[in-house]
């Protein structure tokens, strides 16, 4: 009666920027670690919750911290949940350590994350990073928003994972959701947002977001 | 402390505009040297549990390294104010080089266990220097707020003529034709083949047609 294994989605770019973060998950907290392409944030750890890895320095600079939020504002419409990390880096090899010093910018962004619900912590490094991302993963499946598996798709599905997966404001794991619930696109593309929302277990208002996406009218001249 | 058995003071909960409420015990420390002079700050007593009160929403619960150091007993003090109130509650923790070790646990609990706000500073200074920018950030307009705005409605016309490019063997000429044709995804998707093959060629009509109703 031991609960299935926990399952974490990482972007396929996290493999190169955080080796130690993927295999201590698998490791250490015996979870299942899918690469694939998310491009819109580093983790998924639940139908709802993504988790954007970020570092001190991107948060303490101010020119990279405006690609940091708008990484995490394009994530808003996908997401209902948003987590950042703030990770330490590793000194590089030969760099003198160098002290924090706490910028006007980073106390700004910390309180912007704050008063917008998006929630932040901390790690000192890429090992505590992955404990984080397990413990966020566990309370969510106590809230029953688990990653339901299976998390892979194969043949056909393939191409109707990446059909959904086009469509603006579905997020990764409910492209999933629509190729595990429904039979075929024609099938998922003829129901109501209500069947949606109960099928896939998504949140209705996003369900009549894909439905109005469905029936939105194309007018050639509105490309850019 | 006298004031441990009223965690809150209900009249402080009405914090005037761009003012901080602390309380009384925070008198002549960094924190307040801080404060002053660039944010309004009233010193209370009988704030109980609360450090200060920055707005009718939210307020700050100040762990100190010592605190940390001594053990569970501001577990207690957070549980007691998660119990008794519904106001957003920022903790903020003095993580030094002593506290550091302990830190990890904290924040497992604040975070995950009791879904608070915790924010580590490394001593006063630094508590003051943030709660300044809290004050700003929520004098501000939600506007301001890069992640509170909500974005202008885009038109969809680039995403639906990406998402039709997904189907197998479309590119971009016949995606263009297709939507021209049926206007929506709704209508392609049921689109009969005859109907598919005054578009395109039959096989790729047929090949469409396979990818919307084929059962997966």
């Amino acid at each position: 009666r031991t609960p299935a294994a926990l399952c974490v989605l990482a972007d396929s770019r996290e493999v190169a920027s955080g080796p130690e973060v993927i295999s201590s998950l698998k490791a250490v907290h015996g979870i299942k670690v899918q690469v694939v392409s998310l491009g819109v944030c580093d983790y998924v750890v639940s139908n709802r919750l993504a988790v954007e890895r970020k570092t001190q320095a991107e948060l303490l600079n101010g020119a990279q911290q405006s690609k940091a939020v708008q990484r995490v504002q394009r994530l808003k419409s996908t997401f209902e949940r948003i987590c950042v990390i703030v990770e330490k880096e590793r000194p590089k090899a030969g760099e003198a350590w160098r002290a924090f010093h706490r910028t006007k910018r980073y106390d700004s962004i910390l309180s912007a994350f704050i008063r917008a619900g998006i929630r932040v912590l901390f790690s000192s490094c890429q090992e505590e990073t992955a404990e984080l991302l397990a413990g966020l993963a566990s309370v969510e499946r106590r809230k029953k928003a688990a990653l339901v598996a299976p998390t892979e798709v194969e043949g056909p599905q393939r191409e109707a994972l990446r059909f959904y997966l086009s469509i603006p404001c579905v997020s990764y794991p409910l492209a999933l959701a629509f190729c595990h619930c429904f039979g075929s696109v024609k099938e998922m593309v003829n129901s109501s947002p209500g069947e949606m929302a109960a099928r896939t277990q998504v949140m209705q208002q996003k369900a009549e977001e894909v439905y109005r996406y469905i029936y939105y009218h194309f007018e050639a001249t509105m490309l850019p | 402390m006298p004031n441990e058995t009223t965690p809150l003071r209900a009249g402080a909960v009405n914090v005037p505009y761009g003012h901080v409420i602390g309380n009384e015990k925070w008198k002549g420390s960094q924190i307040t040297q801080g404060i002053q002079g660039k944010v309004n700050l009233i010193l209370e007593d009988g704030l109980g549990i609360v450090d200060f009160h920055l707005s009718n929403r939210s307020c700050i619960l100040y762990i100190s390294e010592a605190d940390m150091v001594a053990g569970n007993g501001f577990k207690r003090r957070l549980v007691q104010f998660r119990n008794v109130c519904n106001l957003q509650g920022i903790i903020i923790v003095e993580k030094t080089q002593i506290s550091n070790q302990y830190f990890p646990a904290v924040q497992k609990f604040v975070v995950l266990e009791l879904g608070m706000t915790l924010v580590p500073v490394a001593n006063q200074g630094e508590a003051a220097q943030f709660i300044i920018q809290l004050v700003h950030e929520q004098m501000k307009d939600g506007a301001s707020n890069p992640f509170l705005n909500k974005r202008s409605p885009t038109l969809l016309e680039a995403s639906l003529f990406e998402t039709v490019q997904q189907i197998p063997g479309v590119g971009k000429t016949k995606a263009l034709l297709l939507l021209k044709q049926f206007g929506n995804i709704y209508q392609l998707c049921n689109a009969s083949i005859p109907e598919l093959e005054e578009v395109v060629g039959r096989t790729l009509a047929q090949q469409i047609h396979t990818f919307f109703t084929c059962a997966i």
